[in-house]
């Protein structure tokens, strides 16, 4: 024990000296909010009971009461149907242009910093000026349609709740197409030209170039691309709560909506802490397979092309 | 984690605090020395509301002695939110001007200073009409004062129903038909606010009270209401886009000229005065009964704070005639006591003369702590019966269901 510490020790104890601040910080501001969260999603919590200091522990009962709901379910749908969409369609459309902008062309600086706004806008910015311009009677999307005599399309396209979950994701589409066109666009820079030069050479199509190529290649960016985009979906909250509230009636009421509704307009806090930890439950399996996946990647190096 | 631990400590120590607040008539806390600083909440954040305020304030520092005010004021709807979180962080006013709904969850949440004996000490109880009064009696007792009230009316274009020949309406069936002769082109007979939140379920509720139904009796008498809404959407008279619109909006389509009469409030007047054309304002359309809804505000007291009897002083200055009156007409708005009716701008303002004689029919949304659960319920189901994706009586159903839940839940 009373050995002087080696070397290695010393420098290892220095390590966590220097990892304190970092830890002290994720401690205060995440461990303590989780497990407070988690606290209260035990207990039943609603606005009487915080100033008497008499919240019971009632076990999984507001798990239950959540997994009861059928609003819960009916937002877990929603979530999912609207992560899905988003991301597919954000995907390919950012694949799209990522592979326009690969190449150099007049302006193409110029056009693809100003595509970088929609994503820059706060999501408050850009939810608001959707929800005006896909307004039924002065919306700037049926004035188009009428303008080029297509009137039967337009549409009260937010408050129809056939309709509205589609806005809303247009709306997301238009947000997320930016980012993801960003990443993919680095990822292509970094496929050697001259793998494609060979592959020309050897008389591949650009079909076969791009399909046996650059989509293999490509893999691992788009893996974290769409993981990203997964986080940022499916807790979306202040593009759909600007947008439609998460109405008509309850058409686009995400499961982030759902939870903000219990804690702040019923205050059921323990359900509401509940069905906030629900809502992790798919980032975190996402977060974990991607985690996974990735220190495969590094056992194995060989990238994608396999 | 022994936050939780000291967090119940924290809580151990506000409950104890709030339990002598509740004590506080036998204790005197009047005798400190020195000025008392109160925080003051409110909502009223719009800069025409500051003059009035300020000098609200100004009043109150040097009427009432020894009082500071702190006042600090937040968004609508961040209010009743600011305080609940309040109650948890311990972070809470000393006085507050609440919307008079949120007496349901504060009402219930023993947050509020009990007002009940100094009030019968005061004995102008009667003053008061008796919607706004009620809505303050929470569990028997009295947990705030009203500030001021208003309510709903139906304003007409004049010259829109001169052009069409229609008298203002008086029945749900005079309002139908005139609604649907005023509608043409790209402009509607009627708007008002179906939105999914408080404001549509304030503006929905007097059809219900009209059918002659009330929460407790949804299954039976909302069908009614919703059909005959659903029935004006049906006949083009009312647009299916009021389901977005708060009644902001429904004044802009008011002021644009693109509806004929709207049902709004009387805070709308100062916008409307400078409108290009004339209007007029009557009581909402009755069917089995008139009604129409209460809103306004409350003073309230914070149970947690250490002032309630200098609280008490200022709110009993504030209702001073002298000092309401001018600070309601400064602010436009309408006295909640029925000795105020002749005095002030509304005496001579036949707008807001319409408005005050509805405020004896105006009924305060007095539901209970859980009263959010029931108003979500009701704007689901008239947000599904006038998209079209439920009948009234099916959307009626599944809400009732909601709203007994909540109600009986207390």
């Amino acid at each position: 024990m009373r050995q002087p510490l080696s070397l290695s020790a010393r420098r290892s104890r220095t390590g966590y000296l220097f990892c304190l601040p970092g830890l002290a910080f994720l401690a205060l501001f995440l461990a303590y909010p989780l497990l407070y969260n988690v606290w209260t999603s035990v207990h039943d919590v609603d606005l009487g009971q915080l100033l008497g200091g008499a919240e019971r522990f009632n076990g999984l009962d507001n798990y239950r009461a959540v997994a009861g709901d059928p609003a819960f379910w009916h937002s877990v749908r929603l979530s999912l149907v609207f992560t899905l969409a988003s991301l597919v369609l954000q995907f390919t459309i950012g694949f799209a242009l990522a592979l326009l902008f690969a190449r150099p062309f007049p302006l193409g600086g110029l056009l693809r910093s100003l595509l970088l706004v929609a994503w820059l806008l706060p999501p408050v910015v850009s939810g608001t000026l959707f929800r005006w311009m896909l307004d039924g009677e002065s919306g700037a999307y049926n004035a188009l349609f009428q303008a080029v005599g297509l009137s039967a399309l337009s549409h009260d396209w937010l408050t129809d709740p056939s309709t509205s979950m589609a806005g809303v994701v247009f709306a997301n589409v238009w947000v997320g197409v930016p980012f993801n066109m960003l990443l993919l666009l680095v990822g292509l820079h970094t496929i050697d030209p001259e793998l494609h030069e060979a592959a020309a050479i050897d008389g591949a199509n650009a079909w076969q170039r791009f399909r046996h190529l650059t989509l293999p290649l490509m893999r691992p960016v788009s893996v974290t691309v769409l993981l990203l985009g997964l986080l940022y979906t499916f807790k979306v909250f202040d593009l759909v709560f600007v947008m439609t509230g998460g109405g008509p009636v309850d058409a686009t009421r995400v499961l982030s909506l759902y939870v903000y509704e219990v804690f702040f307009t019923f205050f059921r806090f323990g359900q509401g802490a509940a069905a906030g930890l629900l809502l992790l439950v798919v980032p975190l399996l996402a977060g974990a397979w991607y985690v996974r996946r990735l220190r495969h990647e590094e056992e194995a190096p060989a990238g994608g092309a396999r | 984690m022994s936050y939780p631990v000291d967090r119940r400590g924290f809580l151990r120590v506000s409950g104890a605090a709030a339990a002598t607040a509740a004590l506080g008539l036998t204790s005197c806390t009047s005798d400190t020395s020195g000025p008392v600083t109160l925080s003051w909440w409110d909502y009223f954040t719009l800069d025409n509301f500051q003059p009035g305020m300020n000098r609200l304030i100004k009043d109150i520092e040097a009427g009432v002695p020894d009082v500071r005010i702190e006042r600090r004021s937040f968004p609508f709807a961040e209010l009743e939110r600011q305080i609940t979180l309040g109650a948890i962080s311990g972070d809470l006013p000393d006085l507050a001007i609440v919307d008079n709904v949120s007496m349901n969850t504060l009402g219930g949440s023993r947050l509020l200073a009990d007002l009940t004996a100094r009030v019968e000490k005061w004995g102008q109880a009667d003053e008061y009409y008796q919607g706004p009064w009620s809505g303050c009696q929470v569990g028997g007792k009295t947990l705030g004062i009203p500030n001021n009230s208003n309510c709903l009316a139906l304003y007409c274009n004049t010259r829109m129903l001169k052009s069409a020949g229609v008298e203002p309406p008086t029945t749900w069936d005079e309002l139908a038909s005139a609604a649907q002769k005023l509608t043409s082109g790209d402009r509607y007979g009627l708007a008002l606010s179906a939105i999914r939140t408080e404001e549509g379920v304030f503006q929905f509720l007097p059809f219900l009270w009209q059918a002659g139904g009330d929460l407790d009796t949804f299954r039976t008498y909302g069908p009614t209401a919703l059909a005959f809404l659903d029935e004006l959407i049906a006949k083009g008279s009312l647009s299916e886009q009021c389901v977005g619109w708060t009644q902001q909006d429904v004044n802009t389509r008011f002021l644009n000229q693109r509806a004929a009469m709207q049902i709004n409030g009387p805070w709308q007047i100062p916008t409307l005065k400078k409108a290009a054309f004339d209007w007029n304002v009557v009581a909402l359309p009755r069917d089995k009964e008139a009604a129409t809804c209460l809103g306004g505000e409350n003073w309230v007291a914070m149970a947690s704070g250490k002032h309630v009897d200098k609280v008490w002083e200022v709110l009993e200055y504030t209702q001073r005639p002298s000092v309401l009156v001018p600070y309601l007409v400064s602010f436009g708005e309408l006295p909640a006591r029925k000795d105020l009716a002749d005095r002030g701008s509304w005496a001579s303002d036949p707008a807001l003369r319409l408005f005050l004689s509805q405020l004896p029919l105006a009924r305060p949304r007095q539901y209970g702590a859980h009263y959010a659960e029931a108003s979500q319920a009701v704007a689901d189901a008239e947000q599904a019966v006038l998209t079209g994706s439920a009948s009234p009586s099916a959307a009626a159903g599944t809400a009732a269901g909601k709203i007994d839940k909540a109600l009986g839940e207390q």
